[in-house]
């Protein structure tokens, strides 16, 4: 099971990591419900680290490699920086909510990575609490964000049409 | 000419039961959202302007049931459009962004609609509407990878989806996995000969629902949109994640 979470917003990148509780145990349909309740879930998972994208531009740059699966260096830094080493002892897996992704980070960086249920249904926790787990945020920055990186990540994929065939001749 | 519909000072714009959409009645009623940018219209409809009692003018948009899915299902009789002020839509199928504009005024300036499109040539109309509207996010993306997406998208309250794929209900549900709330409501656009031309519409409709139920949808309303569409479904199910 994940013991970490990687939350990927148009702000930047989250890093949460995952408290060992009795009270919610390992059972999915637990933490569906945990998940619900911001008390609850506040207790299961502590915002690690959050790292800020710089600006517009190298917001749309890690938008766009996350998308497709790719570490970045940007993101390999952040992780390497906030993540315990792995070793035998002490065991890190990282949730990730997306196999292509995960699998990139496990090569790249070492960590293993999960995408199963689990991690997904904490990802849905946490995006629908991020306003209040991202302390560093104000409330409407993150929509602000996205706003903001929606118009470029689509005014990008209007222009650089690889397969053309969509494009109007003028 | 901005004041549309011919009758000016004799036309009464009164609520609607759906919150958030209203209805402009002159010489025929009309269906009309507030205007979230006054002054302007999005694709060539009709405006009506009508005084309020302490003389300011509030503009409203003629919506054509016609060319909305969403309109033709509200007059034709839908219980709940889950789409209010305030609430965050995620729209899969948005085209070139005409009735994404509507549900951007029936949300208003505290809702917002994630708008998604991907063909280019419907998507930079979409883009160019969403300049004004800013409470329209534009992501020019395929649906059926809502993982590409996942930046740039919260938690939502309602899926809305008119993608007319044969796998819409697997688009649907992967969506909904991400992005929507536990009881939160998806409102769906179902044209039966984009699902299967060799069966009829009714067939289609039940095995569309059928798929959905799979993916912890619970259905609660469908009706067709007549006369408005031929062979079209609107239906509104209820996401079940958790008891």
């Amino acid at each position: 099971m994940a013991s970490y979470i990687l939350f990927e917003t148009a702000s930047g990148y989250a890093l949460f990591e995952r408290v060992q509780s009795e009270e919610i145990g390992a059972k999915l349909e637990e933490v569906q419900h945990s998940v619900l309740d911001l008390a609850k879930f506040g207790k299961m998972i502590k915002l690690k680290s959050f790292g800020p994208f710089h600006n517009a531009a190298h917001a749309l740059e890690n938008a766009n490699d996350v998308s497709e699966g790719i570490v970045n260096d940007h993101l390999k830094a952040f992780l390497e920086m906030n993540l315990p080493k792995p070793s035998k002892k002490n065991k890190v897996v990282l949730g990730i909510g997306e196999k292509n992704l995960a699998g990139a980070i496990k090569a790249e960086c070492g960590y293993d990575c999960d995408s199963d249920m689990m991690t997904l249904e904490l990802i849905r926790g946490i995006r629908l609490h991020a306003d209040k787990l991202l302390s560093q945020l104000k409330e409407g920055d993150l929509e602000r964000a996205q706003l903001g990186l929606g118009h470029s990540y689509s005014r990008a994929k209007v222009k650089f049409n690889v397969n053309r065939s969509d494009n109007m001749i003028i | 000419n901005a004041g549309g519909a011919r009758g000016g000072a004799k036309v009464i714009v009164e609520p609607h039961r759906h919150e958030g959409v209203f209805v402009a009645r002159g010489k025929e009623d009309l269906l009309v959202t507030k205007n979230l940018v006054p002054g302007e219209a999005v694709y060539g409809e009709k405006r009506v302007s009508v005084e309020g009692p302490d003389g300011t003018k509030v503009e409203y948009r003629v919506w054509n049931p016609f060319r909305s899915k969403l309109a033709a299902g509200i007059l034709g009789g839908v219980d709940h459009i889950h789409i209010a002020p305030g609430k965050k839509v995620l729209y899969l199928g948005g085209a070139s962004g005409t009735t994404v504009s509507h549900v951007a005024d029936i949300v208003g300036p505290e809702g917002i609609v994630y708008a998604v499109e991907f063909s280019h040539r419907s998507g930079r109309d979409l883009i160019n509407m969403a300049k004004k509207r800013t409470n329209v996010i534009p992501i020019i993306e395929d649906a059926r990878h809502p993982q590409k997406y996942r930046m740039l998208v919260g938690m939502v309250d309602v899926v809305f989806a008119d993608v007319a794929q044969p796998d819409q209900a697997r688009i649907i549900a992967m969506n909904a996995h991400y992005f929507l709330k536990n009881q939160g409501h998806i409102v769906i656009s179902i044209k039966a000969n984009c699902i299967d031309s060799t069966v009829d519409a009714a067939t289609v409709f039940a095995r569309e629902v059928k798929k959905l139920q799979e993916e912890h949808i619970k259905p609660r309303e469908q009706l067709t949109l007549e006369p408005y569409e031929r062979d079209h479904a609107l239906v509104v199910g209820t996401y079940i994640r958790a008891k």
